[in-house]
């Protein structure tokens, strides 16, 4: 306690301190809610300026617009069904329909409140525990652990957002099958850079480097909702959403307590395994929120315990995914991955020697996401009513502006003009899919597992003496295996139930 | 029994074609794995064992999704609530192939002609896609998005947006930024 009070004091005490925790947070804020542009969009613009920062402010910067972004992220998802980030795809299942009911700032205002308690939660956690956990996580999680997870996320996450179980494991195994172009993560032998058919032979060395995942999330997301509105807009079947202003009343939260708790330790315990976080937090989130509700007919239609699920989740994988980070010098995402960079810069080596060596740095990181998290009740709170006025831009004006931004995004992030092609045919793809029931969110989830999981698969291969047997002579691996397994075969029974339900009705 | 018409809302032939889709990109995905099909000495599956068992789990799903329309057209005995297929006009199907086409029509000229010259005609032209008709909005929506992206990612950012390959409209882009960071 005196620790944390000490890194406050050390927060607020110096108006340097003060203006850079004030710039992550509206940066972090502003960035997220922008569609085509996310925290990480500033975080690589701002990198090389924290040279000139003292390394603790550096780091607290990060970690706060890391907070700030979460949360961001989670309007556009809700306002206009582009979600900021992969780790808010699920928001959009329920946040907007809720919009399109007249009900936007319900659904902001349960993502704000969610997103901070998440957030406040994990950072508690993260102040009471870093290293223990970080110890325990290492010792109990190799390779095999790692593809289990990823195994039992991808069987419970599948179907959600797609028409059915088999459109939705289709989505996925789409992404999965696209994460494979590139490298492969054993010899280093270029995938699909080549390809040859009738005789007609290419040669691709942007394929060489793989597809980034981010053209490919701006155009499932992004460009892909601009398509499908403007083609509503030319047929005139538009369904304009409506601006509310209500914030969700206590008993709207008491109602999902059980939800926020759920959520918070699924966000928690994945967002310490680095690469998972928080975008299988998030789905995972969802997808136990909908399994064990009462309301469960209404997922996917506007239920505001969807909102809460993904919002808790995703923030409280933020401060978990600091353990790693400090604790083990492992980062869990891109964002984790520039504040290496930054320890980097400033000759420094994250490791468990940081908690003695730099105390300060870690306690006034620690106090900055916790006091981040309090600052997004009261901003977020500012937000739900000024930012649902948005909707009340026609989205015919807006489209292009999103596009333009967008195009500037894909294209900043490795100065190619192909990743805006890729962007581009990503969005149609990503509208035909729509129409056609399956999920843009699985396709990105497959994408963003597939390389971690791959590579997870032929290290466990390796250890294991290439024994598929191996995966259950481990306990957390064999009880995840298991668990995915039976979540596969209790969706298969729930669809063949849900075929015989549409029968007997049909009769 | 089934409905050759429709299957789930939506016609026979449409499923048929979704299972060839799949079914054409994992046969093709899998085809392609033969060029990269060398051992790696480390690890005994090798490059291609991880994509081919994703071809093959995604011909299986693609025969499995089928069979589920199959089956839900033959247990619910009915047209699966018939043909919902709008049936536009062929202007309206023009507009929708448009909007579609003419982000890719951009993306082939922008890096010959450079984006500063050609951004705002994107954005006319997506405003004209979507119905905007008024000569005001027209002209205010790209300013502002055109004075937007400028002052942003030119003139605070530096991001290095392409300035075209064709020498004239080089010099052209090249002025606009000079315009975009003057006083800097």
């Amino acid at each position: 306690m005196d620790l944390f009070i000490q890194g406050t004091l050390n927060l607020f005490g110096d108006w340097q301190a003060i203006s850079i925790f004030v710039f992550g947070l509206l940066g972090g804020m502003i960035f997220g809610a922008t569609p085509g542009v996310n925290m990480l969009t500033l975080g690589a613009v701002i990198l090389p300026f924290t040279v000139t920062m003292l390394p603790e402010h550096a780091i607290m910067l990060f970690s706060v617009i890391y907070c700030a972004g979460v949360f961001g992220g989670a309007i556009t998802a809700i306002l206009f069904n582009i979600p900021g980030a992969p780790e808010n795809a699920p928001t959009c299942f329920d946040g907007y329909p809720m919009t399109l009911r007249g009900e936007s700032g319900k659904a902001i205002g349960a993502a704000v409140s969610c997103s901070a308690i998440g957030g406040i939660a994990s950072a508690i956690l993260m102040m009471s525990a870093t290293g223990a956990i970080a110890g325990w996580a290492v010792r109990a999680f190799g390779p095999q652990e790692i593809f289990a997870l990823i195994f039992f996320g991808l069987a419970v996450s599948a179907s959600i957002g797609a028409e059915n179980l088999w459109k939705g494991w289709l989505s996925v195994l789409a992404g999965l099958l696209i994460a494979t172009i590139g490298t492969d993560p054993v010899g280093g032998i270029p995938r699909f850079n080549e390809g040859g058919l009738f005789g007609l032979t290419f040669k691709s060395y942007y394929l060489s480097a793989g597809i980034h995942f981010i053209p490919i999330i701006l155009g499932f997301f992004a460009v892909s909702e601009v398509f499908s509105q403007a083609t509503n807009i030319a047929m005139g079947t538009r369904v304009r959403p409506k601006a509310g202003l209500d914030f969700p009343s206590v008993v709207d939260f008491w109602r999902v307590r059980w939800t926020m708790l759920r959520s918070v330790a699924i966000g928690f315990f994945a967002g310490i395994l680095p690469g998972i976080g928080a975008t299988l937090a998030a789905f995972l989130g969802y997808s136990q929120a909908q399994r064990w509700s009462r309301n469960r007919p209404n997922f996917g239609k506007g239920e505001i315990e969807g909102v809460v699920a993904s919002e808790t989740a995703n923030n409280a994988a933020t401060g978990a995914a600091m353990i790693p980070l400090l604790a083990l010098g492992l980062p869990g995402g891109a964002l984790t991955a520039m504040m290496m960079g930054i320890f980097q810069i400033h000759g420094m080596e994250p490791g468990p020697l940081i908690f003695i060596n730099s105390g300060d740095l870690v306690w006034i990181t620690f106090a900055a996401m916790f006091w981040a998290n309090v600052c997004i009740v009261f901003l977020g709170w500012l937000q739900t009513k000024t930012v649902v006025h948005l909707l009340r831009i026609p989205f015919r004006w807006l489209a292009p502006g999103i596009l333009m931004l967008a195009i500037v995004g894909a294209y900043a992030l490795r100065n190619l003009f192909i990743d805006v092609w890729v962007m581009f045919l990503a969005g149609i793809a990503g509208y035909l899919l729509r129409r056609t029931g399956y999920s843009a969110a699985g396709v990105v989830l497959g994408l963003i597992l597939g390389k971690l999981g791959e590579s997870a698969f032929t290290k466990s291969m390796q250890l294991m003496d290439y024994d598929f047997l191996g995966f259950f002579g481990r306990p957390v691996s064999g009880v995840l295996i298991l668990m995915g397994m039976a979540a596969i075969a209790f969706s298969i029974i729930s669809e063949f139930r849900k075929r015989d339900r549409d029968a007997d009705a049909g009769a | 029994m089934i409905d050759l018409r429709t299957v789930d809302g939506r016609s026979l032939g449409g499923q048929l074609i979704e299972l060839a889709i799949w079914l054409g990109l994992a046969g093709l995905m899998y085809s392609q794995t033969g060029l990269f099909d060398r051992e790696i000495p480390e690890y005994l599956f090798g490059a291609t064992s991880w994509p081919r068992a994703i071809c093959i789990v995604i011909a299986l799903g693609a025969i499995g999704q089928f069979a589920h329309q199959m089956l839900l057209a033959t247990g619910s005995g009915t047209d699966g609530g018939g043909d919902r297929r709008v049936r536009g006009r062929t202007i309206d199907f023009a507009k929708r192939i448009a909007i579609f086409v003419f982000p890719l029509i951009w993306l082939f000229l922008a890096p010959r002609f450079g984006f500063y010259l050609t951004a705002p005609f994107f954005v006319l032209g997506m405003l004209l896609l979507m119905e905007v008709r008024s000569p005001f909005n027209l002209f205010a929506v790209t300013a502002v998005v055109y004075a937007l992206v400028l002052l942003i990612f030119t003139r605070f950012f530096f991001v290095a947006l392409p300035v075209g390959r064709i020498q004239a409209f080089y010099d052209v882009n090249v002025a606009i930024i000079g315009i975009a960071r003057l006083g800097i």
